[in-house]
């Protein structure tokens, strides 16, 4: 059952850490009760949601084991965000960033960094740092195009 | 190494997670 990225003993120390871990099984002919809840389409689909069960992050299809921990973080930081703890988020997203400087969540936890360290200290500075970093790193990337209007703040 | 310890029951990892405070990863899957 703990096979790809399951076998890497960094992802099992993590998930047995961080995380109540849940497999649930697809079947395709007759979709079960929770793949109509969360409208499942294809596997593996893999989600963070909070202690009441409500989803904060998911992704679609396979992922390498680095991917595969930026999104488990990158999870754990939306939550923190979704629900206004900003000290929690912007710690999670900075881990992200640090932690796995090369995987394909980082565009989207700088965003959502700059983004919360706008509500924490109410400084638009936060987005344009935000906006700087996405245009320089990753300039095809979408949340670069997102936070193109982030270009206009003064530092 | 550390084993995960897969739940079953989705509703049942619901309750876990509501005692201990952590949130909860699903992996949904198909044997196929």
């Amino acid at each position: 059952m703990n096979t790809g990225p399951y076998s890497d003993e960094k992802v099992q120390k993590y998930i047995a850490a961080e995380f109540i871990p849940v497999k649930s099984q697809c079947v395709w002919d007759k979709r079960t009760e929770l793949m109509k809840q969360f409208d499942i389409a294809w596997t593996p689909t893999l989600m963070v949601h909070d202690v009441t069960g409500k989803e904060h992050h998911r992704v679609v299809g396979f992922v390498p084991t680095d991917d595969f921990l930026a999104h488990l973080k990158l999870g754990k930081a939306k939550m923190s965000f979704n629900r206004f703890r900003f000290a929690d988020a912007v710690e999670n997203f900075s881990t992200v960033i640090e932690q796995h400087p090369d995987a394909g969540a980082v565009p989207e936890a700088v965003f959502y960094l700059g983004v919360t360290t706008y509500w924490k200290s109410h400084d638009p500075k936060g987005l344009r740092r935000a906006y700087d970093t996405l245009a320089a790193r990753f300039p095809q990337s979408e949340w670069a195009r997102r936070a193109l209007p982030y270009k206009q703040i003064p530092l | 190494m550390t084993e995960i310890k897969w739940e079953k029951d989705f509703h049942k990892a619901v309750e876990l997670a509501g005692k201990t405070n952590k949130p909860i990863f699903q992996d949904f899957w198909f044997d196929g």
